[in-house]
């Protein structure tokens, strides 16, 4: 039993990390450009694609480096060519825009790399299993974790402490008071739109050594880190960041009494929420209205 | 006793405190200005007694009634209706349409989605009444975003006459107005002052129209209230001449 | 959206031409089918443009007269297909009854959600439409003993309607079904028209204009916004529930996110300050994915490139400027 628990918190862990990389690329985007980036998740698989491409050129490390950064000079070139048209418009041309987005990244997956599932491999020393008697401890797995902590933390430090960093906080604040400040505002959302989808490239090179590659890989991580952002209380991405962790590992709980409990427990926190604490766990009440 | 009551009001942001311990009464009938100078905290003033944030502290009574916690739309429904001191209606519709949101929603129709013939008869004849106090019957059929600024004016200032209020509430009604403009919406404020008698109480930078209008002043400066008294008692008031006539204009 | 340079008379039509125009779109509507095969039409396909019509026509009355962003409408089309696929499959062969069923589990549902919305504005309203169509799309694919799970409800035909001994085949007969589902998209629209020129309309389309202004005239936000989003689910739950009885089945993917969307572009396609854009939007967008799936593999690039080609170039829509507000 205690290894059943175990198991799937450990899965619940895993998950929510990916919740967590979704949900702040989405949010920073969300935050500083009022844009839902419905194709985040396609981004996400293609930056599995595109490590899964490189390896035979760069081996697994350097595929895994180069392919977030590339994934984050595409949405440079994709937020400097379209979605910047449509900032200064109501929100449901953003949406659209995205939203058709994301339908022709999946159609490009689909045509370049097939329908059919592809493996991401990964390096040997990171597959066995630490234990045979906690078998789904992985050398991956325990990667992932470190990856993904060491990006968060990036992430926020460079939030915190640099100097464009403290811009996208402060534009997220109030963008008139930034762009009074002769801040060049249209810099910042580009630079910040990269950074979000980077890390959704990032998001796809971990998940297609967990899960493998297909066109459709982000579809079921989009929707969930909406939730963790609603959850969390939009607005605040440190909010996103326990967001993603608490439905993460809700989920996995709740799994092991109940395996098709997973996505319900997600929305009953959503709706309880919203209810009980409208703004959400971090959310300033000044973001919700 | 006093339309309108405002006791020891305050609104702090923060460590800024904007408005402090203000208090003072409106009489039926009355045409009151409040001036100052940028920043002396008119507008957060006009916004506590509006209902668009509460105090700090203090209490507002209106028709001896406390209201200091009422919602704006309790507010407006217990006779208060305002203008925003950047010019706010409904652009893609026409003056009549405008003035006929606000008569309908001031009328209890506004979840109605029928209306007898007699009801429709009573809404048209609110809309025709306004239009002619507000001298836009020649407009009523352009688009409101379409028309002048002054025009503009004096359709939300009929919006807000749709609503048949006790008081009248005028967030700065001439900013950023020309001479010709100003003198319109001004003339305008005067008709319903003296010919309708409406209670009026506006906020204004622009000490021209204040000094021919009111029948008493308010200074504000720093959220505090100066002095009080008749346009003449305030033009030969020495603190206000110092800190506001001095220093403003 | 400016309207500074609109013409004055392309604002508020002269009654009389407003008469002209209906006459000219109802001809249009009832003579289709009889003349829109030579150019590749067939009865379903009818059928379908008026139902998607009518669930951006419902839409539009959130997005284009209230100002209010959904995109999670799927979700009342959807649970209106069900409904209705429950009535037919489960209890009763009637297709009265499943209609009705249909339009009151949409907008059920639609009344609690959005009674849970009606505080948030923007684009976290839209976030929180996409949160709860999610939710229902979850439940109508996991729970398999009642919905069917992902094979969707199957096994019912819709009913032929019975007027005493009188019979109307809709169920065998395309065209026939066409002209019940004209008959109830002229119910649905006349009374959407009706709305919004009634004064809970005009309360509408003044919290598009101006929800502050609105505020400060006596209107509460919420209250409307609510009330808006409850009216506009109705309505996309008939044309669900028109959909269900379409297709003979009702199945998750009427449910996902990828028919809000559509839904939406279809509104903004037609041109969403129109009382009548939606449904232009939704006869192009209609056609051209009928068209485009029937001759390539890739045709969810070119559905993707209409989205983008529409929100960079057309972003008025093909009705933008011709802008009546209602009927």
């Amino acid at each position: 039993m205690l290894t059943l628990i175990l198991f799937n918190l450990t899965n619940g862990i895993i998950l929510g990390l990916f919740y967590v990389l979704m949900a702040l690329g989405v949010s920073l985007i969300l935050n500083l450009s009022n844009v839902i980036n419905f194709a985040h998740g396609n981004f996400l698989a293609l930056g599995g694609y595109f490590a899964f491409s490189l390896a035979p050129y760069l081996g697994y490390w350097g595929a895994f480096i180069v392919a977030p950064i590339l994934i984050g000079v595409l949405g440079l070139i994709v937020e400097q060519t379209m979605i910047k048209r449509v900032y200064a418009r109501p929100h449901v041309y953003s949406l659209l825009l995205t939203f058709g987005l994301s339908f022709i990244i999946q159609d490009m997956c689909r045509t370049i790399w097939g329908v059919n599932g592809l493996p991401l491999s990964i390096p040997n020393a990171l597959n066995s299993p630490l234990s045979n008697q906690f078998f789904f401890l992985t050398g991956y797995r325990i990667f992932l974790v470190a990856v993904v902590i060491v990006a968060v933390a990036a992430l926020f430090a460079f939030l915190g402490f640099t100097r464009v960093g403290t811009r996208i906080r402060a534009g997220t604040f109030d963008l008139d008071t930034v762009s009074a400040l002769g801040i060049n505002i249209g810099l910042l959302r580009a630079l910040n739109f990269a950074l979000g989808i980077g890390l959704a490239g990032l998001a796809g090179v971990l998940a297609g050594g967990q899960i493998g590659l297909n066109p459709n890989m982000g579809d079921n991580l989009v929707l969930p880190s909406f939730i963790a952002i609603i959850v969390g209380g939009i607005g605040s991405l440190t909010g996103t960041l326990v967001g993603g962790l608490v439905i993460g590992v809700a989920s996995a709980l709740t799994s092991v009494w109940w395996s098709a409990g997973s996505n319900v427990v997600m929305y009953i926190l959503m709706v309880v929420i919203l209810v009980a604490r409208p703004r959400g766990i971090m959310g300033e009440e000044g973001m919700m209205t | 006793m006093s339309l309108l009551q405002i006791r020891g009001v305050s609104k702090a942001f923060g460590s800024l405190i904007a408005v402090n311990n203000v208090t003072l009464d409106i009489e039926p009938g009355e045409l009151r200005a409040v001036i100052g100078p940028n920043g002396a905290g008119k507008t957060t003033f006009f916004n506590l007694i509006t209902g668009f944030f509460p105090p700090t502290s203090g209490q507002i009574l209106l028709d001896g009634k406390d209201i200091t916690r009422a919602t704006a739309v309790e507010r407006i429904r217990m006779g208060m209706a305002r203008t925003f001191q950047i010019t706010q209606i409904f652009p893609e519709l026409t003056t009549r349409e405008n003035i006929q949101i606000a008569a309908e929603t001031a009328m209890g129709f506004r979840l109605r989605t029928w209306l007898s013939r007699a009801e429709r008869a009573a809404v048209s004849s609110r809309i025709e009444e306004t239009l002619v106090a507000a001298r836009l019957t020649e407009q009523a059929d352009r688009l409101v975003g379409e028309l002048s600024h002054g025009d503009q004016r004096s359709a939300e200032i009929a919006m807000a006459l749709a609503l048949k209020p006790r008081i009248l509430l005028l967030d700065e009604p001439t900013a950023g107005m020309g001479e010709q403009e100003t003198f319109q919406v001004a003339g305008l404020i005067r008709r319903l002052h003296k010919h309708t008698g409406y209670t009026i109480m506006l906020v204004e930078h622009d000490m021209r129209v204040v000094f021919n209008l009111a029948d008493r002043i308010v200074v504000l400066t720093e959220g505090t209230m100066l002095a009080e008294g008749t346009p003449r008692e305030i033009a030969d008031n020495p603190a206000v001449q110092a800190a506001y006539l001095g220093t403003a204009e | 959206m400016s309207t500074t340079t609109a013409p004055q008379t392309a604002v508020a039509a002269a009654p009389g031409q407003r008469w002209l125009h209906l006459v000219a779109i109802w001809a249009f509507l009832i003579a289709a089918p009889l003349w829109m095969g030579h150019i590749g039409g067939y009865d379903a396909l009818y059928s379908r443009i008026l139902i998607f019509g009518l669930a951006a026509m419902g839409l539009n009355l959130l997005l284009g007269f209230t100002g209010m962003m959904s995109f999670g409408h799927a979700a009342y089309f959807g649970l209106g297909a069900y409904g209705a696929g429950f009535v037919l499959r489960y209890w009763i062969h009637s297709t009265p009854l499943a209609i009705l069923c249909g339009i009151l589990l949409g907008t059920v549902f639609g009344v609690i959600f959005g009674a849970l919305m009606m505080r948030r504005t923007g684009i976290y309203f839209a976030m929180l439409t996409i949160a709860f169509s999610q939710i229902c799309y979850y439940f109508a694919y996991s729970w398999n003993s009642v919905t069917g799970g992902y094979d969707g409800l199957r096994g019912f035909t819709r009913a032929p309607l019975h007027f005493g001994s009188y019979v109307i085949d809709i169920r065998d007969n395309g065209l026939v079904f066409y002209y019940f589902v004209l008959a109830i998209f002229f119910v649905c629209t006349a009374l959407m028209g009706a709305l919004l020129r009634s004064p809970l309309g005009r309360t509408m389309i003044a919290l598009r204009e101006n929800p502050q202004r609105a505020r400060f005239l006596g209107i509460p936000n919420e209250q409307h916004v609510w009330i808006a989003f409850a009216i506009s689910t109705l309505f996309t739950s008939v044309a669900g529930a028109l959909y269900a009885l379409l297709n003979n089945f009702a199945d998750p993917t009427a449910l996902y996110y990828v028919i809000s969307g559509n839904i939406v572009i279809m509104a903004v396609l037609g041109g969403m300050l129109n009382f009548w854009g939606p449904l232009l939007g939704a006869a192009v967008f209609v056609w051209l994915e009928d068209y485009i799936s029937s001759q390539t593999v890739n045709w969810m690039s070119f559905i993707g490139v209409i989205f983008v080609v529409v929100v960079l170039f057309f972003p008025r829509g093909l009705l933008g400027f011709v802008k009546r507000r209602s009927a």
